[in-house]
């Protein structure tokens, strides 16, 4: 009987003896109305995603009576957001929004937070460049959220000059309204 | 005698790569009367953990580090090296954050000091970059399975490299202390002279100066700035760099009287470019870390490379052969920890901790 070849994963067992996700992801309840939500803003430091999301926050405000009533940086945009910082917007905010994903560990990361907030009870809408979505994509899935929605922006985002931002967020903003409070067919 | 069985052999490593484990090249399978061979030549328990992405809830362990050591090529007594170059990269800031997912692709570089490039036949003369020596190629394609197989790092989905570098998992050079001028790289770090030990950073890509006319340090010195200070690979306030000096280049800079220090010290003042310069590429102005286009005032005013002449911020080491003046400019991925990991054996359990000068 020959040797058998050994798996360098690290995961084979997990793969073949583990049936399923213990707790299978479900999004946190939406409130139909956006009226009155108040939202979280977290920018991840990506170039121009602080702008993209105080812009979003304000078309918010002045189109559908939101307010913007935490707006914080991610220490560290490849890391997920530290359980402290999820805290605080969970006391703080009823919706949140993050971005931008536009780099190859950030887009997975900002895919991972979202997963977060919506198991911590908050709708959360993620911005991702679509030059990222097979990798935020599969971070999904990795955090046991196999499909998980998150909304796309035209990449790339970097370059573009701050009206360009502008009319960027004005674009996405019915999207990410939508998203936060709409059951969304995932 | 043992009767050797190609048509086993290749039905192996087909079944490797349909698992989804190769970098694209043949794999040894790893069985685990070859793992424990390699378990065996080092103290640190199987289950040890050595690595860890958060992001990923990842964990590597002595175990699975073995197993993609085996599969990558290396003879068990390598493996002390590629433990010791693994600990090195987890001593950079970007290895334990974002790095082995980013756009830049960075590649490890991978620098051995002492008896331990003989012993294993380490490659620090003539192509000390190039193929053809088998633990220069195997201790650096082990890192590279590691990231694969462990992290489940793949290209196109968690690894986002738009378009990679050349050798990313290939550029590992012993050096040549015998012909270097200077301590070696791993003594400068503070572990004792003689030590085996493994220095590593993550690079963006390696670029050669070939000046093989010019007898003048400063001269010489200023080829080095020249390309220290491109603008294309400069794209935060400062940028770090590194130089492994052909033998001929650093023993001329070493009987002008430089050592690693002012050589640093040189290349620190001396290594940029005008803002003028900078403008003409839209980088001129800093947005918090970032450089963007600006208004490229003040126009003659002077812009440093490098933040200081920290040994962290130019790693220099000696290798190659002694036929030529030819060095190459390495980019830094990010800032460099410094450290330099000693190489351990069977004996020296618990004592592998790395070294750290500063």
């Amino acid at each position: 009987m020959p040797n058998a070849i050994l798996d360098p994963t690290g995961r084979a067992d997990v793969a073949t003896t583990v049936p399923a996700p213990a707790a299978a992801f479900e999004l946190a309840p939406r409130q139909p109305d956006p009226s009155g939500l108040r939202i979280g803003l977290l920018n991840n430091t990506k170039h121009n995603a602080a702008l993209l999301l105080a812009e979003i926050g304000d078309v918010l405000a002045a189109d559908h009576a939101m307010s913007v009533t935490i707006a914080e940086t991610k220490p560290n945009f490849a890391a997920p957001a530290p359980a402290d910082l999820v805290e605080r917007f969970r006391l703080e905010c009823d919706v949140v929004v993050t971005g931008v994903g536009d780099c190859g560990s950030c887009s997975a990361s900002a895919v991972a937070d979202g997963i977060v907030f919506e198991r911590a009870g908050l709708p959360a809408a993620v911005i991702c460049s679509d030059a990222f979505a097979v990798t935020a994509s599969a971070m999904a899935e990795l955090r046991g959220a196999p499909g998980y929605q998150y909304l796309l922006t035209e990449h790339p985002v970097a370059v573009l000059d701050a009206d360009q931002v502008r009319q960027r967020a004005k674009r996405l903003a019915p999207e990410v309204v939508a998203m936060l409070t709409q059951p969304s067919s995932q | 005698m043992t009767v050797l069985d190609p048509d086993a052999a290749q039905a192996a490593i087909e079944h490797c790569y349909e698992q989804g484990w190769s970098d694209g090249l043949p794999l040894v399978p790893a069985t685990q009367p070859l793992v424990d061979k390699f378990l065996a030549t080092t103290g640190r328990g199987p289950d040890e953990e050595i690595g860890r992405l958060p992001q990923l809830d990842r964990v590597v362990t002595v175990r699975l580090a073995a197993i993609n050591a085996v599969m990558a090529g290396c003879r068990p007594e390598y493996f002390p090296v590629v433990l010791a170059a693994w600990e090195a990269l987890t001593c950079e800031r970007t290895t334990g954050g974002g790095g082995w997912q980013s756009t830049s692709g960075p590649a490890p570089l991978i620098v051995i000091n002492g008896p331990v490039r003989t012993e294993l036949g380490f490659n620090c003369a003539g192509g000390v970059f190039g193929p053809g020596f088998r633990p220069n190629a195997t201790v650096p394609r082990a890192i590279g399975l590691i990231v694969r197989n462990v992290y489940g790092i793949h290209p196109h989905e968690l690894e986002q490299a738009t378009q990679g570098l050349p050798g990313r998992w290939s550029i590992c050079v012993a050096e040549n202390e015998e012909e270097s001028p200077w301590a070696p790289l791993a003594s400068e770090a503070g572990l004792p002279d003689g030590a085996s030990a493994v220095s590593a950073t993550l690079l963006r890509t390696c670029e050669f100066v070939d000046n093989r006319h010019t007898s003048s340090a400063e001269q010489l010195l200023g080829d080095f700035a020249d390309t220290i200070g491109r603008t294309g690979s400069w794209i935060f306030e400062h940028a770090q760099a590194g130089i492994v000096f052909c033998p001929e280049h650093a023993q001329l800079l070493a009987a002008a009287g430089y050592d690693r220090a002012h050589v640093r010290t040189w290349l620190a003042e001396h290594s940029g470019r005008r803002t003028s310069d900078l403008a003409a590429v839209g980088k001129d102005r800093l947005d918090g870390r970032l450089r963007l286009p600006g208004d490229g005032e003040p126009a003659t005013e002077f812009q440093h490379t490098l933040p200081s002449d920290d040994r962290r911020n130019l790693l220099i080491a000696v290798a190659g052969a002694r036929n030529a003046g030819i060095s190459m400019v390495v980019r830094l991925f990010a800032d460099w920890s410094g450290a330099a990991v000693q190489v351990t054996g069977p004996d020296a359990a618990g004592d592998h901790s790395a070294e750290e000068a500063q």
